[in-house]
């Protein structure tokens, strides 16, 4: 089983998922069923966390002809940049099927389908497997925002798919044209995402495959100004999927910059940085603006975190390893923080049956439990120190000092937005008097307790001790950036030099 | 030499506070819905951590006493808190003569305000809360104070912040309450973001020799002139957040409404002196950009004026006491300016002494007179409350820097270094803040222990404290007393042992002035407290009615409006813009080109729709036109 | 020779055309619609017999299958429609206009 593992983590959820949708199991059934597929997942991915060696390299690797005459394969592996987004995945899954009761168990067919296209398209190494990952994940999504939404779904739905789809096609185009470059340049047919870092790509094509590409994973972020799908999506999903779209989804865009966009583009990248660090910085003050405005908690929260997904993503474009380590560990702690807190405020809507800030109140003296929890992940969204949350964004904004520092004092605003909405959102529905919607407010149950315990010491530990976490993702991002700035294309060198995008002194 | 500066107990002296904080708040959490646990536990609970803090602090104190004075530190490295790159941030601890003083008196007066604490809040029902929240400030100041490097000073940093916060709201049933702890954690967020953004240009400047300060000390002379005032005063923006300077200064007034002990232990033992603290860590900064000095000073001595017309008019005796905090902090960040770190330092010191007294004294009276804290609804609580009267006298005395008094040698000390270094238009305001700091403290004080009572009815049911909340008293009366004789300058007779312990930790040279002019300073400031104080003994002395405020009085009364002005020009627009972004930015201008582009869509549509007539045999023409026009392309290309 | 083949073969094909497009009884657009298929059999027969192979002759025997498996479902779609409307006038059926 092991030699597959990863092979195991994408294919069991994406077939239980459909051989369920068509069995005749009931919809408990299907629950545990799926809890099941997502803890078989989870202790693969711990499996795969534990013997990854930390070297840089891809791990695990899985390589299957397909289409030979392209030099299509279906190619998989784990390397320090897929780990975490993987592990975020894997890590938080499970809890989707622990919390919220769903309307059907096509719902939970469709979480397995999602999950399972998701660890494709982290883990895979080939553009073809990628895409076609990449596309399945939507399909899901559109199911599960269209039937099991709230009273806006389906506009919500078809401007999710729609925008999505039009990135992915910018995409497709994009990865057609990559891999025609590389058959003009060696003579060989290949999708192999590692043998593109070594192509160069100049010219006005490149620059629109560059724009193809960073739109499709601008969308999916989603970068300022392409966020404007998140508010409906977030919002008019079930809380376990706005989790799910938040915390790992949203990741698997930043991955894609990483991985795809990143090392085949690195010409037209040190040209456009600044701009998509201009885009990163003015999402995250736009929406963390935008967020004080908004009366509707769930909605609130969506622009939260759209507001991170900018600093998350400026992290990308700073191009040093402060910045790009920040990047990858923010990923996690962002999915821990304020993916739990759709979660948590899927349980406030679940017993107010409201979602409007104002009508709440007091909720901390009937919950002290729930509210303890709420406050150590709203923290942790804000960057305290000893929670997840600083690690990474201190890493970014520092890089980002070194980077530019007008961008730097932009995205250091968000220490300051991001509490403004927090601490109002904390005083709206925790302090103050309770009312008559919050008066017989239950406190977190044992079985939840039990179920976010892990989720809040892990935002702790990552706070207090991250070494362990940092040491196997900052060598894959050492040797990320330095592939940029050794490649033999002393143009790049010169202009990165220039620019003063990476000054690698040491090396 | 190495190894013998490594020991493994500093983390302890943080650890232990932050212990006793997670079990107590576990307690809590668990219990206080169902089955609330005594008061008792939770107090045995609350001081322990605090008391060993404290004993190992003393330890550390002597230990670091019988080193050389030449590399006179211990520093331990707990683990790699994480590695970078170039940047390797360790979980580490320093114990150096700055720091164990600090460390000596924090321990020490945040002890004695958790004693404090249990008689203060018995019978509230979030005992075990507030002593969890109590614990959790205490063992982040620590952390900030022991930490070996800004990032971890960081982690203290915010940790105050945060519990500021906390126990500022700590009473969150009122609105006013939390409000007013949302005020003091966005605005030391403000300051937050000048200290990360510094932090970070120090790192890429000097920081890749390692992130620590005995590190970046070796370092900074590799610094640029214009990097390093850069730095500096990224930093002091964030000083001026934590520590209540102008522009930031506002949010420490609105602190009071957490429980006094609170406003104790902010203003006294912890939080507020944190920017002193730092600008005196950095001092191997400051030296090298004596343009960011100037600023320091100028902005401490502004601030101190500023507070000290504002503590002249208040009529709550917390507001008196806050804004004496705010005007005191200007002094300690004008001597910190000036390059006297150690003059700085010493006020921080001795200050802790008699703001705690101050404010435990003035809890001591608000809960004597059932949460009464208007000054001109006191009076002739001097017989009533003998103990508490005595010692805030001292500490009034202290504070107004009554010769032999502990105020008065730090502060003298301060405005003679201001002289010396030569900053007059620093010394001068100085001496004119204070004359007022005389008169604010004796205003108040006259007006609640002095004349008859204004409130009958309260002033009968008044009565002492109990000895939990006595004894504190007395304890820091006595510091409040006698701190200052622990750095008396040579021209008492003394040997400034606290600049000597000191000098290596901070980086300061010490001018040799003329005797005319260090008798010129001590002059002008037993002048200005005789002054200030006679003019407060005339006009309350024996009794006064509350004036009404007229032109500039009900102008300084209302703080210059300048809450008023941070929220027209700050407040509102900032939630302005964010309803603007909702109802129109957003669903016209960033939506716009997706709204476009459906609207295109739709107007193709349209055009197209003629087409579409319906009738099969109509569709059979187009089919027939389609044809004939292929197969004419094809006859045509194929010949 | 060939000529008067094709010839003929296009005047059916029109007369089918201007039927499908002029007529609107169902039926008469269905057999207007064989008549042109018919049509495109003769042209085919007479290039088969001009080729001397059997190629025409396959494809028409295949437009003949082609053409009973059309009427065959054609027939039952025009009784569906005539439960439904009572009426075989293709203008009665326009659903798909714009």
């Amino acid at each position: 089983m092991f030699e597959h593992i990863l092979s195991v983590m994408i294919f069991l959820p994406l077939l239980v998922g459909v051989a369920l949708l068509i069995l005749p199991v009931s919809k408990n059934g299907v629950r545990i069923l799926g809890l099941a597929v997502a803890v078989v997942v989870l202790v693969c991915g711990l499996k795969v966390y534990a013997d990854y060696s930390g070297g840089g390299g891809l791990e695990f690797v899985e390589k299957l002809n397909w289409i030979e005459g392209l030099g299509i394969s279906y190619h998989v592996g784990v390397d320090g940049i897929s780990l975490f987004v993987l592990m975020a995945a894997a890590v938080l899954f499970p809890m989707v099927f622990m919390l919220f009761t769903a309307k059907s168990k096509a719902y939970y067919c469709n979480l397995l389908i999602a999950l399972g296209a998701m660890v494709g398209a982290i883990a895979a190494a080939d553009l073809v497997v990628f895409y076609i990952f990449w596309e399945i994940m939507l399909l899901p999504i559109f199911f599960i925002i269209g039937l099991y939404g709230g009273e806006n779904r389906i506009a919500a739905t078809i401007k999710i798919t729609i925008y999505t789809i039009a990135g992915s096609l910018c995409m497709l185009a994009a990865l057609v044209y990559v891999a025609v470059a590389h058959h003009t340049q060696t003579g060989v047919w290949s999708f192999e995402i590692a043998r593109m870092a070594s192509l160069e790509l100049q010219g006005g094509f490149a620059v629109a495959a560059f724009v193809g590409m960073m739109l499709a994973f601008g969308i999916k972020i989603p970068l300022f100004p392409l966020h404007t799908w998140l508010p409906e999506a977030y919002t008019e999903a079930p809380y376990s999927t706005t989790f799910i779209l938040s915390a790992i989804m949203a990741k698997i865009g930043v991955y894609g910059v990483i991985r795809l966009v990143v090392p085949v583009f690195e010409v037209e990248m040190a040209r456009y940085a600044i701009i998509l660090a201009y885009c990163g910085v003015i999402g995250l003050m736009y929406c963390g603006i935008a967020a004080i405005a908004q009366k509707d908690f769930k909605r609130m929260l969506a622009f939260s975190s759209a507001s991170h997904m900018g600093i998350i993503a400026l992290g990308i474009f700073c191009m040093n390893v402060q910045a790009l380590t920040g990047t990858l560990f923010q990923i996690v702690a962002h999915a821990t923080s304020t993916g739990i807190l759709f979660l948590f405020l899927g349980i406030l809507e679940e017993r107010t049956e409201t979602r409007h800030i104002d009508d709440l109140g007091g909720v901390a003296y009937k919950a002290p439990v729930f509210a303890t929890f709420f406050a150590i992940a709203m923290l942790a969204s804000c960057g305290l120190p000893g929670t997840s949350g600083f690690i990474g964004e201190f890493l970014i904004i520092l890089g980002a000092v070194k980077f530019n520092m007008v961008i730097a004092v932009l995205a250091g605003t968000s220490v300051v937005i991001g509490v403004c909405y927090m601490l109002w959102l904390f005083q709206r529905v925790f302090f103050e008097e309770a009312n008559s919607k919050t008066a017989n407010f239950k406190d977190l149950s044992a079985y939840e307790t039990l179920v976010f315990l892990p989720v809040i010491i892990l935002i702790l530990v990552m706070g207090i001790y991250p070494q362990p976490f940092i040491a196997k993702i900052e060598p894959a991002a050492q040797k990320h950036i330095l592939q940029m700035a050794t490649q033999d294309n002393p143009q790049l060198a010169e202009r990165l030099d220039e620019s003063g995008l990476l000054k690698l002194t040491n090396d | 030499m190495e190894m013998e500066q490594t020991v493994t107990y500093l983390v302890l002296i943080p650890l232990m506070p932050l212990v006793g904080a997670l079990v107590i708040g576990l307690l809590h959490m668990f219990t206080c819905t169902t089955r609330p646990l005594s008061e008792r536990l939770y107090g045995i609970l609350g001081v322990t951590g605090p008391v060993i803090a404290t004993i190992l602090a003393v330890k550390t104190f002597f230990e670091l006493k019988g080193m050389p004075e030449e590399g006179r530190y211990f520093s331990q490295k707990v683990f790699t808190w994480f590695n970078v790159g170039e940047l390797d941030v360790a979980m580490g601890f320093l114990a150096d003569p700055l720091s164990v003083l600090m460390l000596l008196f924090v321990t020490f007066i945040g002890t004695l305000i958790h004693f404090y604490s249990i008689g203060y809040m018995a019978g509230d029902e979030n005992f075990g809360k507030f002593f969890a929240y109590l614990n959790l400030f205490l063992g982040s100041m620590l952390i900030l104070v022991l930490a070996d490097g800004p990032v971890v000073m960081f982690v203290g940093w915010e940790g105050v912040g945060l519990c500021s916060y906390l126990l500022i709201s700590f009473y969150s049933k009122e609105r006013d309450n939390v409000l007013a702890g949302n005020k003091a954690f966005i605005v030391n967020r403000i300051g937050d973001l000048g200290f990360i953004l510094g932090m970070s240009l120090l790192f890429w400047a000097i920081g890749s020799g390692g992130f620590d300060y005995l590190s970046l000390r070796e370092n900074a002379s590799a610094l640029a002139p214009g990097m390093g005032l850069a730095i500096c005063l990224l930093l002091f923006v964030g000083a001026t957040g934590k520590s209540a300077q102008i522009p930031l200064y506002v949010w420490l007034p609105d602190a009071m409404a957490g429980p006094t002990p609170v406003s104790a232990l902010i203003h006294a033992a912890t939080m507020v002196t944190a920017g002193v603290y730092m600008v005196a860590r950095f001092s191997f900064l400051y030296v090298q950009a004596p343009l960011a000095g100037a600023v320091v000073a100028w902005v401490g001595i502004l601030t101190a004026l500023l507070a000290a017309i504002f503590g002249m008019f208040q009529k709550d005796i917390k507001k008196v006491l806050a804004y004496s905090t705010v005007s005191q902090l200007g002094y300690m960040f004008a001597g910190v300016g000036v390059a006297a770190y150690s003059a700085g330092i010493f006020h921080v010191f001795t200050h802790a002494f008699f703001k705690a007294l101050l404010f435990l004294g003035a809890g001591s009276v608000i809960c004597a007179l059932h949460h009464q804290q208007d000054i001109w609804k006191m009076g002739g609580l001097k017989a009533k409350m003998p103990t508490t009267y005595w010692t805030m006298l001292i500490g009034c005395l202290a504070l107004a820097g009554c010769p032999l008094l502990s105020g008065f040698f730090s502060k003298d000390e301060i405005l003679y270094m201001a002289l010396a270094n030569g900053y007059p238009g620093v010394w001068l305001v100085g001496v004119l803040v204070a004359a007022m700091t005389a008169y604010y403290t004796f205003r108040m004080f006259f007006l609640v222990f002095h004349g008859s009572a204004r409130d009958e009815e309260a002033y009968a049911h008044a009565k002492e404290s109990p000895k939990v909340m006595t004894v504190p008293l007395v304890i820091l009366a006595i510091g409040a007393v006698f701190a200052g004789y622990l750095n008396l300058p040579a021209i008492f007779g003394g040997h400034q042992q606290v600049t000597h312990w000191l000098a290596g930790s901070l980086v300061e040279h010490h001018p040799h002035a003329s005797l005319g002019l260090e008798l010129l300073a001590i002059a002008a400031s037993i002048a200005a407290f005789a002054i200030g104080a006679f003019i407060a003994y005339r006009k309350f002395g024996q009794g006064a009615e509350e004036p009404e405020f007229q032109g500039f009085a009900k102008f300084a009364y209302n703080l210059f409006y300048v809450d008023q002005f941070y929220h027209a020009v700050i407040v509102r627009p900032y939630k302005a813009f964010g309803a603007a972004i909702q109802r129109t930015l957003e669903p016209y201008v960033t939506d716009g080109h997706v709204k476009l582009s459906s609207l295109l869509y739709q107007l193709i549509g349209q055009a197209f729709k003629v087409f579409q007539v319906g009738y099969v045999r109509i569709y059979a023409i187009y089919m027939v036109i389609g044809l004939s026009l292929m197969s004419l392309f094809l006859s045509q290309t194929l010949n | 020779m060939i000529a008067d083949y094709l010839i003929l073969s296009i005047i059916l094909f029109c007369i089918g055309i201007l039927g499908v497009v002029s007529r609107r009884n169902v039926f008469t657009v269905f057999m207007s619609i064989e008549l042109m298929l018919n049509a495109a059999n003769l042209a085919f027969i007479a290039f088969s017999r001009l080729h001397e192979s059997m190629d025409g002759h396959v494809l028409a025997m295949m437009v003949m299958a082609v053409a009973a498996a059309e009427a065959a479902l054609a027939l039952a779609v025009v009784i569906l429609l005539h439960k439904h409307k009572s009426k075989l006038d293709t203008n009665m059926f326009s659903l798909l206009k714009g």
